[in-house]
């Protein structure tokens, strides 16, 4: 077995006196696909938003690639090797599509505008969407707008991808097109942890599935033995609410 | 694919694209012509005193333009610094910054002015005493600089205010998505967060211009030559207060009047489409 490219030890954080994390301990395999469930407030978000250092936390120790977290110093390299997709997508709304993905590409990887140019528009015919190219994210559908965000993170060459929720905004009949993008994402290899209630997406692509909740992760298994035989009462009272709808 | 070409008629409707200089587009623009051609009326049939007014006052039309212009572009530049220092996260730098802006915005500036004029040149020159700089010494107030001075730190503290209201307005999620793409504060604020501020800002930017000209007239009471001291001096010289200040009043309204429409016309270029 090699290294895991994602340590999490012990990783506490809170807001105010709210315990957001609460020893939280992950290791995650390169071209391992993760994803992550839980109830609303049991700290999920927070948990992906300290593996890019969005979020500080306060105590434990986190390692992405090697490099080590508790050392400021590397926030800015962490950043570039993880992408990051949110739930409301975050495009850029004054600028075009083509220059969502090519912003970060010249100013943070320094690439020159032609060689960014022609990356972007790569990234935009992978998601299926090279026609948007020269569009106002305002003018997109919801399920285009996330294909951009997912394109604007690939962009960076990043060796990990982190999804918080990325269809829980979007309308149903907009949410399969992002999770195709996603399977096909996880189909190449890349190294995903991903929050979503999509239990389809889940049993599909998932190598292995969390369940957390109240700050700590309580339960992880494959895909077939989480829903076939939950070990823990929480997980099973979880899955029966999610599974009904 | 059906759904999104249904979606995007009204989606272009909402585009604006680049207003003109048109008369037709913007009917403001004949307020402008009338006064501008009630002005030239005054001084055809009037050329004694309105035209004399005029050539008496126009240097201080030039003061008050330059005093103007320089001090508001001064004061973007502090007002940006202020904006984002209210927003620090370093307590130091949020500190002299909120404290800078709610104390200068409880002064008046004329207060403000007089204050820079009369009492800024005794600290320098003490200041000098102290540290034996001949320079400081000698040094004399500049009307015009002090003016500027003066006026550049006081709008500067309302300024800070448009700012940093106007960078609270981009939702977070920018910040974010922009440094977990691996860029810096500063290159976020750059290129992600200013630019969406900015469309924001720009119409109290705008009645920033405009009530900086207006109260450029203040900086006549420290003697820098302004139209409106140009003015007094030309009463007191001929005794026609109604025609003097009929006058001022008039050339001061074409600019404001022209600010105006230039600050309608920028605002309307630069809407977009979110
Ligand atoms: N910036 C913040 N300030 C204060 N409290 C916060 C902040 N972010 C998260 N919290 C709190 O931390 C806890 C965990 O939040 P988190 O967003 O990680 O949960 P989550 O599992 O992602 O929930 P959801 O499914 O609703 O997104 C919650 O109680 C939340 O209220
Ligand atoms: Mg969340």
């Amino acid at each position: 077995m090699s290294e895991p490219i994602i340590k999490i030890e012990d990783v506490h954080k809170h807001f105010g006196k709210v315990e957001a994390l609460r020893g939280v301990n992950l290791n995650v395999d390169e071209r391992e696909v993760v994803v992550v469930i839980g109830p609303s407030g049991s700290g999920k978000s927070t948990m992906l938003r300290c593996i890019n250092r969005l979020e500080e936390y306060d105590k434990g120790s986190i390692t992405v690639d090697g490099i080590d977290l508790n050392n400021p110093h590397n926030i800015n390299m962490v950043r570039c090797e993880v992408g990051m997709v949110f739930q409301s997508f975050n495009l850029f709304p004054h600028l075009k599509v083509i220059d969502n993905l090519t912003l970060a590409q010249r100013i943070v990887r320094k690439r020159s505008k032609e060689e960014a140019f022609e990356i972007g528009m790569q990234l935009l015919n992978k998601v299926g969407i090279p026609e948007k190219a020269d569009v106002f994210p305002g003018q997109l559908s919801g399920g285009q707008q996330q294909r951009v965000a997912i394109a604007r993170a690939l962009a960076m060459n990043p060796k990990i991808m982190l999804f918080d929720e990325p269809t829980s905004a979007l309308d149903p009949e907009m949410i399969k097109e992002v999770l195709d993008v996603m399977a096909q994402l996880a189909k190449e290899g890349m190294t995903m942890i991903v929050v979503s209630h999509e239990m389809g997406f889940a049993r599909a692509a998932a190598d292995r599935i969390i369940f957390m909740d109240e700050g700590v992760i309580v339960e992880e298994n494959t895909p077939e033995l989480f829903f076939t035989s939950p070990a823990q009462k929480r997980t099973r009272d979880f899955l029966s609410k999610v599974l009904q709808i | 694919m059906e759904k999104e070409k249904k979606d995007a008629p009204n989606r272009e409707l909402s585009f604006v694209t680049g207003g003109e200089v048109n008369i037709r587009q913007d009917p403001w623009w004949w307020l402008v012509v009338v006064v501008i051609a009630v002005v030239i009326l005054l001084v055809m049939l009037q050329p004694v005193p309105f035209k004399d007014i005029i050539v008496f006052a126009k240097d201080g039309i030039l003061v008050t333009i330059i005093v103007t212009v320089v001090s508001y572009f001064l004061m973007l530049i502090l007002g940006l610094f202020g904006g984002l220092g209210r927003l620090s996260n370093n307590k130091l730098v949020f500190g002299i910054s909120s404290l800078y802006v709610e104390v200068v915005r409880g002064i008046p500036l004329l207060v403000q002015l007089i204050g820079w004029y009369f009492a800024s040149p005794v600290i320098i020159q003490k200041l000098g005493l102290w540290t034996g700089i001949e320079a400081l010494i000698q040094y004399r107030a500049n009307p015009i600089i002090t003016a500027i001075m003066a006026i550049t730190v006081c709008y500067g503290a309302y300024m800070s205010e448009i700012v940093r209201s106007g960078i609270s307005s981009v939702p977070r999620g920018q910040m974010e998505a922009a440094r977990s793409l691996g860029m810096s504060y500063f290159q976020a604020m750059r290129y992600v967060i200013l630019p969406q501020a900015f469309r924001v800002i720009l119409p109290p930017m705008g009645n920033e211009f405009i009530a900086l000209l207006k109260d450029s007239s203040l900086v006549s009471v420290v003697a820098v030559a302004d139209l409106t001291r140009r003015g007094r001096e030309f009463m007191s010289a001929h005794f026609n207060p109604i025609e003097t200040w009929l006058m001022v009043a008039l050339l001061y309204l074409i600019m404001t009047l022209i600010a105006a429409r230039v600050v309608s016309y920028i605002e309307k270029r630069s809407k977009y489409e979110r």
